[in-house]
């Protein structure tokens, strides 16, 4: 497999999101968002803080609220010309109620989101949402916590956007997690709270794919909430942890249009998941000139070379971590010199988690390649990457079916 | 028999108490939730576990790598390869380290303990105050990514070294970060820098949020509630502990062999014992070792009580901030971060231990035919939140019996530093 193969690959049109929809679909999509806008508006906000206000506070003016507006619009692939209505929105988040669960996790996600950081404005932005209900992060706990949850749900019927971060464990009647006085399992209490959501955010791999606790052997029979609920509109943020403006940018997409964002066929935004970390990575222009670090510490690995020989599953994996990074945009895992662990595709923990490249990695692929060393380095990516593309394709079968929400198949 | 639930802990936990004569005779902890990482390792290649393990804890993650990383390079070291891990490395994995300790602590003092003080009396600590710790943890998160590329969940630290190579202008920048930290912590937390110089009385007049702690506990007779078995223990080895149980004030050298795991019958979590006797491991431990001023006339009067523990954790915040001072100061960048180790190895054993934020974390690892055979974690919240008797009760156990109310028990339990994920992994 020569290099223009591989180039040809990479760059090959199934991963591509379409930016451009058309001035009539952009058009109208504009008048409905103003729409929308102007009925929040008209809604009594569930908590009463004026966000321009606490932002003011916090020392940024409209003009840097702005230019995160902006930012904002641009990740969440509209026109320029929305960044005012992304700022209205911004500002009526608050009409949104939001109800946090987690199950079985590490609490990663929590600790990404709500405990540390995240661009700035995002991070006051969410602590102003009207985050109705949060285990980790609320006053209340133990039996008030469960009153103050019944309470959201009720007065906020319909209305609420479900977070569920962690995954539902179903072996032995689901005793590996129970919750609460009454032992309820977490798949009953998913159940439950599910019922009345407007649409179901799963955050993070365990809520989406079930995650690490479902590596093989899947000990506790973990599955990702999509398997649980049905008919409801569900948006899958996967990642180890998931990025912390893409829930923004779920909810600010939900606040502005009413509407869960556009999906791919695992569900996820493609806003967010339209790219390969892989088509986007500042290594890229050494792997296109055939300049890898060969091992840790070497030469290679001062000069920011390609990481693919030592592992990186960037190729392979969709998420926008390269372009928005972690921490605040302080860095990501490539930047620090470790590849891509593919954190936020499904079975990651079993297919991905290899500190070699694919082509070393012996992976029995479904299209029964087994792929042996670094020799054989074109045909091993090339198989590896049809192996992930043909993830893709599978899921896209079944995930079709499973929802009936407002999912746009791709182009994938 | 009362049951109460415990939230706000990176999961659940269940506090069963027994009362007599309105006092708290005795307390069951139990823990609902299980994952079974130590099964999803079996029969994986051995660096897969690198993948695995920082997701035992959504907190303490790095620590959990770095336990990792040791426990392999344990196991090269048996089987008698090379392990050579320059001082560069050594430097930038204990950087990283400290920064999860110091985060972990301020987000505890700001939401878990203030909350419960604010629930049982009144304590003048504002929103204010929490605003502007957020931004010093952003910062501390900030010199971590540096070097981690994120926080949390990485997986920069490799049998070996680590594979971030920091330039000079990094170095700067995580100096920077580190001092808009410092300048928050000492504004609002302790306003003498000096961590061995604070004393019991500056500590009562200070005018930080540390003072208005003190003051509260104080003025509510709390001062010296939740003493425990004033028993000690550390394992992790870095550049200011050693591998000691200390029982009252005199340390004594351990060895992991003599740690013991048990299962228990009600909830996930395995009871962890050294020698067959409880201790406790975290701050406090770590501060009895190292003896501060404040830590040595604290113990003195309130043994190991919640201030000491409270005190123990909050003064911890200082020291590290310090050290990770320090130790950017004198990183030599010239120096390699990596040193390639020769890995072919089918069969072995490694273990290792890191302090963790919550205390002690040990690993151990058994190879055959080049897989992981068995691994084992025994986390420092197992430690400190095992189920004892009656007779022989664990640490949290004992600080909460004999306490009037399940309120306060609820304080006691969360000066520990609870977290269920990492107690049932
Ligand atoms: S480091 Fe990874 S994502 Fe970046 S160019 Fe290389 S293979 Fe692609
Ligand atoms: S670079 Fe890869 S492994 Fe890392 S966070 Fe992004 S998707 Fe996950």
């Amino acid at each position: 497999m020569n290099r223009e193969h591989l180039r040809g690959l990479f760059s090959a049109k199934s991963a591509r999101v379409n930016t451009n929809k058309g001035e009539e679909y952009y058009n109208s999509l504009y008048e409905r968002c103003k729409a929308r806008l102007e009925e929040l508006k008209k809604l009594k906000p569930v908590n009463n803080v004026n966000i321009m206000e606490v932002l003011e506070d916090e020392g940024i003016n409209r003009r840097d609220f702005l230019k995160w507006a902006s930012a904002m619009t641009a990740t969440l692939m509209l026109p320029a010309s929305f960044t005012p209505l992304v700022a209205e929105a911004a500002e009526v988040m608050n009409r949104v109620p939001v109800i946090w669960i987690e199950l079985q996790d590490c609490a990663g996600n929590s600790e990404a989101l709500l405990r540390s950081d995240g661009p700035k404005v995002d991070e006051i932005i969410l602590d102003i949402i009207s985050l109705e209900f949060h285990e980790t992060l609320m006053a209340a706990a133990g039996h008030q916590a469960e009153e103050q949850l019944e309470d959201a749900m009720h007065h906020f019927k319909g209305k609420y956007l479900l977070f569920v971060e962690g995954a539902i464990p179903l072996a032995n009647g689901g005793v590996y997690g129970t919750i609460g006085a009454s032992g309820e399992t977490f798949e009953e209490h998913l159940h439950r709270v599910a019922k009345d959501a407007a649409a179901v955010v799963a955050v993070g791999t365990c809520a989406t794919f079930g995650g690490v606790p479902a590596a093989a052997p899947n000990p506790t029979g973990a599955v990702g909430v999509m398997d649980i609920v049905k008919g409801k509109p569900i948006v899958n943020i996967p990642a180890c942890p998931a990025n912390p403006a893409n829930m923004v940018g779920v909810i600010l997409h939900y606040v502005l249009t009413g509407q869960i964002p556009e999906l791919d066929s695992l569900l996820r935004p493609k806003f967010a998941f339209g790219y390969r970390i892989h088509d986007n990575c500042e290594r890229r222009a050494h792997f296109d000139a055939g300049e890898f670090v060969e091992e840790w510490g070497d030469e290679g690995a001062k000069n920011n070379f390609c990481l693919y020989k030592v592992g990186c599953k960037g190729p392979m994996t969709f998420n926008n971590c390269s372009i928005i990074r972690y921490n605040e945009a302080v860095n990501w895992p490539i930047g620090a010199g470790h590849g891509c662990i593919g954190c936020s595709e499904p079975d990651f923990w079993d297919k991905y988690a290899y500190e070699r490249p694919m082509a070393d990695a012996n992976i029995k692929a479904p299209t029964g390649g087994v792929e042996k060393t670094v020799d054989e380095f074109g045909l091993g990516l090339l198989t590896a990457a049809a192996v992930g593309i043909g993830i893709h394709a599978a899921f896209s079968a079944v995930a079709g079916k499973k929802e009936e929400c407002e999912i746009e198949e791709g182009d994938r | 028999m009362r049951v109460e639930l415990i939230e706000k802990i990176e999961g659940e936990a269940k506090l069963e108490y027994k009362f007599k004569e309105n006092k708290i005779d005795f307390v069951k902890i139990v823990f609902p939730h299980y994952r079974g990482i130590e099964e999803i390792l079996r029969n994986r290649p051995v660096w897969d576990a690198l993948a695995i393990n920082p997701r035992v804890c959504g907190i303490c993650g790095h620590a959990h790598l770095f336990a990792t990383v040791r426990a392999i390079e344990n196991l090269y070291q048996n089987a008698g390869i090379d392990v050579n891990i320059t001082e560069k490395a050594k430097l930038i994995r204990e950087i990283t380290l400290f920064c999860e300790h110091i985060q972990n602590h301020l987000k505890w003092i700001y939401l878990v303990i203030v909350p419960i003080m604010k629930s049982i009396a009144k304590i003048n600590i504002d929103q204010n105050s929490f605003l502007e710790i957020q931004k010093a943890i952003v910062n501390i998160n900030r010199v971590l990514a540096i070097f981690s590329g994120q926080w949390p969940h990485s997986s920069y630290m490799v049998p070996g070294g680590v594979v971030c190579d920091p330039t000079n202008l990094d170095i700067m920048q995580a100096r920077n970060f580190l001092k808009n930290a410092l300048y928050i912590v000492e504004k609002r937390v302790f306003e003498n820098m000096a961590f061995e110089e604070i004393t019991v009385s500056e500590l009562e007049k200070s005018r930080t949020d540390s003072g208005k702690i003190f003051r509260f506990l104080k003025e509510n007779s709390l001062l010296s509630i939740g003493k425990a078995n004033d028993r000690y223990l550390i394992f992790g080895e870095h550049s200011f502990t050693k591998r000691v149980k200390i029982i009252k004030t005199v340390s004594y050298p351990v060895k992991i062999k003599y740690v013991k795991e048990k299962s228990q019958k009600s909830g996930f979590a395995k009871n962890v014992t050294y020698k067959n006797n409880y201790y406790e491991t975290g701050p406090l431990a770590r501060m009895m070792l190292l003896k501060p001023n404040l830590i040595k006339q604290l113990h003195r009067v309130y043994k190991d009580g919640i201030s000491t523990r409270i005190f123990a954790r909050v003064l911890e915040i200082l020291f590290l901030l310090k050290k990770v001072e320090a130790h950017l100061n004198s990183i030599e960048l010239s120096q390699k971060s990596y040193n390639h180790i020769k890995t072919e190895i089918k069969e072995g054993f490694g273990e290792s231990a890191v302090e963790a934020a919550r205390g002690s974390l040990i690993h151990k690892i058994w190879i055959e035919k080049n897989r992981i055979k068995k691994y084992e974690i025994i986390t420092p919240t197992q430690w400190n939140l095992s189920n004892g008797t009656l007779q022989n009760p664990a640490t949290a156990q004992k600080a909460m019996i004999g306490l009037k109310n399940s309120k306060l028990a609820e304080l006691v339990f969360r000066t520990f530093d609870v977290c269920s994920v990492c107690t049932t992994h």
